[in-house]
């Protein structure tokens, strides 16, 4: 996500005066794939300020109810405060239906959600992957969402190939391009690395995969 | 290996041909250009090279325009120098030819003195000293060399900055408004010793599906694989929008 | 047009509250013209520098110097950053003073009325940390931040917890935290020792203290005068006005030439 702070740059500044913004850019890039069957969301488990590494096992990917996950990134503070409000109006909604609230539901709150902060928004960038809302789509979001999106475009939906038809998505192959978006953003952004994980949603239930990143 | 890409146009060529200088019209409001935050993405415009097995590509897209909107489709901006010599220039198109044709003054007098063709790597450091010379009211462009080393025909890439910083990897460069879309596609498309046809499929590959994501950049391409016997010209077909 | 007639009059400059006047724009809120009525604190006064914690082989360890620097100027060398809040948890601040003073009344008053409340359960470091997190985020959100760093180190049930928050609400855990300028110096330290190994209670203080002592060579705005905490299972331990006086030397200072 190409992002403009509100503040400029700490070398256009005064170096006597402190300044405050509200914002903050911690990084953080997320992939999600979808399948037939499946869905495969993944984030990287960097958390950063500026220059400096905060951590390197944040993870960014919530989960919200049995069968929807959420990958955030952007201000981390931001993404900490949506991430509890979502989580509370998702509980309250399965205490008042007696049943866990659907993917499109939790995406059309999340929507309204954002939306009531419009005129001081959220700072972040969500992917929400879930069951029972499955089409071919793929979403890439966060730092390298500008190295990764090409990459999808070309590999999943099969973009620019003449004669060729989209792949079949399968889980291995899901994998394998996330491993490998991965390994190219961390290569050439800074706010991304230490390590991903995958989750993969399916019928049957939920799976969770480490992968080691670059860590410089 | 079957080429997925769809060619509208292929031309091979005689790296000894003519090398005449190019023509083009239009007008720029200065006004604009003064205006903007970024002079070097007024224009858009992409260009990337890369290295194969004893040979080399370089590719631009050929979008020309005013911020969003454009204004010709047919706007290249990788140049012929000399044989085996290319030269791409993304950014303000004024400065793009502006820098080309003293670029091509610098090169006939370089040629003229020394009675020798210009090898890659001395274009680097005559583009380096043009540029630097302008340090503090540089021209916005940040070039891409590509080229055979007229000697050694050893493959040479190289990516500067619009005051001259020069880059010389072992793999890629790329140059324009989405540099970073250019570097996610050829970080994982590019491969060690491509033989031409692969590198061919790997450059374009790359550019089309990169700038298919950039609104400054796209309508078309133009990719130069330059070989040692030959080097082949290809326009690519691309979406229009 | 009639004479004597304006139209200022016909159409009044508020059609309805906080709505537009015809020919104006709406004034939305958030924008610059509303933010001018009110001006918030939006810097530090006298502030503290860094806080390093660090989770070791048993037990959690805390500590800050103890300088109120007001500007450049070395204003309070004995101010205490660093409290315990409950048994199971400690709270080290840098950043503005006041705002810090200010949250530990907020946390020791939280504290006794649970007290007084009953609630069995003491507030550990993890509902601290989770706490601080909507505070100083409902504060930055109001334009009115309070211009904290604050570590947070205790303990979540039987595991060590040491966690960290800023003045936007920006939030994590990690077995190393620091802030100011500790971020830069003393975590590559800690993390570097370890790689080599794990940390034990003597280690962990040496180490911390290392650290302590490096910044107060580099950090012109740190001090030799510092508090410890340590905080295992069994409670808090508190090391009030240790001194790196001893432990550091300036002699080297004669020899660096080229800098005057």
């Amino acid at each position: 996500m190409a992002v403009e702070m509100a503040m400029e740059p700490d070398y256009m500044r005064d170096p006597r005066k402190h300044h405050f913004s509200p914002y903050m850019e911690n990084g953080g890039t997320s992939i999600a794939i979808a399948g037939d069957d499946f869905v495969m969301i993944a984030s990287d488990t960097r958390l950063t300020r500026g220059f400096n590494i905060l951590s390197r096992n944040q993870e960014k990917v919530l989960r919200l109810t049995p069968h929807t996950m959420m990958a955030s990134s952007g201000c981390w503070a931001d993404v900490l405060t949506l991430s509890k409000v979502l989580q509370d109006r998702i509980t309250m909604y399965s205490h008042e239906h007696n049943e866990s609230m659907p993917t499109t539901a939790v995406a059309q709150m999340l929507s309204t959600m954002l939306y009531w902060r419009r005129f001081f928004p959220y700072y972040v960038a969500n992917i929400l992957a879930g069951l029972d809302e499955q089409g071919k789509g793929v979403v890439a979001t966060g730092a390298s969402v500008a190295q990764i999106q090409p990459l999808l475009d070309n590999q999943v939906a099969a973009l620019n190939m003449k004669g060729a038809t989209p792949p079949k998505m399968t889980k291995d192959l899901a994998r394998q391009l996330i491993h490998d978006a991965f390994i190219s953003a961390a290569e050439r952004d800074i706010n991304t690395g230490d390590g991903i994980i995958i989750h993969t949603i399916t019928k049957e239930g939920k799976t969770e995969e480490m992968v080691k990143l670059r860590r410089d | 290996m079957q080429s997925r890409m769809v060619e509208l146009e292929t031309r091979n060529q005689d790296p000894q041909g003519d090398h005449g200088p190019q023509e083009r019209n239009y007008i720029l409001s200065l006004h604009d250009v003064l205006m903007k935050k970024s002079i070097l993405n007024y224009n858009g415009g992409c260009v990337v090279a890369m290295k194969g097995k004893n040979c080399v590509a370089i590719a631009c897209d050929l979008r020309f325009g005013v911020q969003a909107q454009t204004i010709s489709t047919d706007f290249k901006r990788v140049f012929e120098l000399g044989p085996h010599l290319y030269i791409g220039l993304p950014g303000l198109a004024t400065d793009t030819q502006t820098v080309l044709q003293r670029l091509q003054f610098r090169i006939k007098m370089y040629e003229m003195r020394e009675g020798r063709r210009l090898k890659p790597h001395t274009l680097m450091a005559m583009m380096q000293n043009l540029l630097y010379e302008r340090r503090f009211g540089p021209y916005f462009v940040e070039p891409v060399i590509a080229g055979l080393d007229p000697n050694t025909k050893e493959p040479y890439i190289c990516a500067l900055d619009l005051i001259g910083c020069a880059c010389e990897p072992a793999d890629f460069v790329v140059s324009g408004t989405c540099s970073e879309s250019l570097y996610g596609m050829c970080e994982t498309t590019w491969q060690e010793d491509m033989e031409p046809e692969d590198l061919f499929e790997c450059i374009s590959q790359s550019l089309v599906n990169a700038f298919d994501r950039d609104a400054l950049s796209g309508w078309g391409a133009v990719v130069h694989i330059i070989e040692q016997d030959k080097v082949t010209t290809r326009t690519l077909k691309c979406r229009q929008d | 047009m009639m004479a004597g007639v304006s139209l200022t009059g016909v159409f009044t400059p508020n059609l309805w509250s906080g709505g537009p006047a015809p020919g104006q724009l709406y004034n939305f809120p958030a924008t610059k013209t509303q933010n001018e009525s009110r001006t918030h604190t939006m810097y530090p006064s006298t502030s503290g520098t860094s806080v390093v914690g660090l989770v070791y082989d048993g037990g959690v360890m805390v500590a800050a110097d103890s300088l109120g620097s007001y500007g450049s100027l070395a204003r309070f060398r004995n101010v205490k950053r660093l409290f315990r809040v409950t048994d199971k948890a400690v709270l080290a601040c840098s950043g503005d003073i006041a705002d810090y003073q200010f949250i530990r009344e907020v946390i020791e008053q939280k504290v006794r009325d649970d007290e007084i409340h009953g609630y069995t359960p003491e507030l550990n470091a993890c509902a601290l940390h989770c706490w601080l997190t909507r505070v100083l985020y409902n504060r930055r959100s109001r334009f009115d931040p309070l211009w904290l760093e604050s570590v947070v180190a205790g303990y979540k049930g039987d595991t060590p917890f040491l966690g960290f928050v800023d003045k936007i609400g920006t939030a994590f855990e990690a077995k190393e935290v620091a802030t100011g300028f500790g971020v830069h110096l003393a975590i590559p330290m800690i993390r570097e020792a370890r790689e080599k190994g794990n940390l034990t209670r003597e280690a962990a203080r040496k180490l911390l203290v290392d650290c302590l002592k490096v910044l107060y060579y580099r950090d012109c705005r740190a001090h030799f005068k510092y508090q410890l905490a340590d905080i295992t299972p069994e409670g808090v331990t508190i090391h009030d006005d240790l001194d790196l006086k001893q432990e550091t030397s300036w002699e080297v200072a004669s020899f660096v030439r080229g800098y005057d």
